[in-house]
């Protein structure tokens, strides 16, 4: 199948055929993630532009693009951190602000080093625990899941690159949320933990969530989503099933490479 | 609210921050208080407003260090991005910024307290040290501790509001401090002919007032409090206003 270039017929993702992909109740619920028209303009420039897309439970979707293609912009967006100039942004049929209890429906990890230097791995946790109304015993489960257990006790400035990311992660899943929203958070990981951020982000999907992951890794996205958006210069230029966006010879790697550097300036 | 609260008073006492700033308070009371009270001829220490002045008279320039702890529990996670995972968890922010304002309210009021009880303890103690009569009563050791354990309080409360407006912590920090030893300095000493009196309404003459000292400054201490706490409910205001309508980036 040819490449999807859809930058002006803003079709969603989830208009298109994926049997496969959406489990069989998911039409009689809202999209899990929506965007419509979304826009974001800082002055002269624009951030993002017309963006429009929608994400269906139990999914795992990489949305890619250049740097300052917009892709950090729309997650910002799309978590009530920053307001659109147009357009919405929509999680489970609400704006984020709306959201009853946020940290229990969406963990989100947006940089690879929101923590405070001298504050303990634990105690990082522990407030945002807090502050959610989650019991302290989910902290000790998520610090175990993110293999810290050992390291919790100790500032966070002592942590590696990779501790980082999985402390992240942990808060993240505080919540056992049903949507991870995650910029770059292969990062910093090393062959081991890659492999185990893959298989989590997998299990999540199959347990009827979703995943959002924003990301430069090509060849990691290839191995670990099922679909992708591809963002250029904040518009959506392709988007799809990873098999209808690569074959025929062609890897995932040659389509974002094409669609993002034949862009008229 | 009680949520974040707890989760405020759990950041604020886990860093070193605050336990920084508290050393530094008692350095600072300690030094101030053991120079005047040992380093001032007998013959200026023997009535009672000048005895007020060596007990309190530091607290102008401490309030800088208060407002410093409330201005840094917004502008260190501004700083460091756990402003982020906080606003994802409590999107509310108003609730955010009015957690921050009571639990640094709470931190203040105890370093204040701290403080003070240290400046009451070694002032008195070197009056009787060189055999100078306290001119001061249980009435004015007790203004002492209450005053300034809440101006103390409000100070917090001014620096959350200033933090969350600047965002920047060095420039928070930079301003307080400006205000608070030059230009305040300017409106109650040098301009005093220029300006009026109006040197004595601003917020560090406000808090000074008290605690009772200053006889040359009339402003009893119920009307410094009273204006203190406008100043530390117009800055939280306008910090939790900037707060709802900014991006976070």
């Amino acid at each position: 199948m040819p490449i999807r270039r859809d930058r002006d017929a803003a079709r969603s993702v989830d208009e298109q055929k994926r049997p496969a992909l959406v489990p069989a109740d998911a039409g009689a619920r809202d999209p899990v993630v929506a965007a419509s028209s979304l826009t974001k303009r800082y002055g002269e420039l624009v951030a993002v532009d017309e963006l429009t897309f929608s994400l269906r439970a139990g999914t795992v979707t990489g949305f890619l693009g250049p740097n300052g293609a917009g892709k950090t912009t729309t997650l910002r967006l799309l978590l009530g951190l920053a307001e659109p100039t147009a357009g919405e942004a929509l999680v489970f049929g609400r704006r984020y602000r709306e959201l009853d209890d946020p940290a229990r429906r969406v963990g989100a990890v947006l940089e690879s080093n929101d923590f405070h230097p001298g504050r303990s791995g634990r105690n990082h946790l522990r407030a945002l625990a807090l502050a959610a109304e989650i019991p302290s015993s989910r902290v000790e489960e998520v610090l175990k899941l993110v293999e810290l257990d050992s390291a919790a006790d100790r500032r966070v400035k002592t942590y590696s690159l990779g501790m980082r990311q999985r402390l992240g992660l942990a808060a993240a899943l505080l919540g056992d949320p049903e949507l991870l929203v995650l910029d770059e958070p292969a990062n910093g990981l090393d062959p081991a933990g890659v492999h185990w951020l893959r298989s989590l982000l997998r299990r999540f999907a199959e347990q009827g969530r979703t995943v959002l992951v924003a990301s430069h890794m090509l060849a990691e996205v290839a191995q670990t989503v099922d679909q992708v958006v591809i963002l250029n210069r904040g518009r959506r230029v392709a988007s799809g099933r990873l098999d209808e966006l690569t074959g025929h010879g062609k890897t995932l790697e040659n389509t974002y490479l094409e669609l993002t550097a034949t862009e008229e300036s | 609210m009680t949520a974040q609260l707890r989760a405020e008073l759990l950041k604020q006492r886990t860093t070193r921050t605050n336990l920084g700033l508290l050393s530094a308070m008692l350095g600072f009371v300690l030094l101030a208080v053991l120079l005047h009270g040992f380093g001032l001829p007998a013959k200026n220490l023997d009535s009672s407003s000048e005895q007020l002045t060596l007990v309190v008279g530091w607290g102008e320039k401490l309030g800088a260090l208060f407002a410093g702890l409330g201005a840094m529990s917004i502008t260190s996670e501004i700083r460091h991005g756990t402003i982020r995972p906080t606003f994802l968890v409590t999107p509310q922010r108003s609730r955010v910024l009015a957690a921050k304002v009571l639990a640094s309210m709470f931190f203040g009021a105890g370093f204040g307290l701290i403080a003070t009880a240290l400046a009451v303890g070694v002032g008195s103690a070197s009056l009787r040290a060189r055999g100078i009569e306290s001119q001061l009563d249980g009435g004015a050791y007790a203004l002492f501790l209450a005053g300034g354990a809440a101006a103390a309080a409000l100070w917090a409360a001014i620096g959350v509001g200033l933090g969350a407006v600047v965002r920047n912590q060095v420039p928070t920090l930079i301003g307080i401090c400006a205000w608070l030893l030059f230009v305040e300095g300017l409106l109650v000493g040098d301009l005093i002919g220029a300006v009026g009196d109006v040197g004595r309404f601003a917020p560090g003459a406000s808090a000074a007032a008290i605690s009772g000292q200053d006889p040359d400054k009339p402003l009893a201490p119920a009307v410094g409090l009273a204006l203190l706490a406008l100043y530390a409910a117009a800055a939280a205001l306008a910090g939790s206003l900037t707060t709802a309508r900014r991006d976070v980036v």
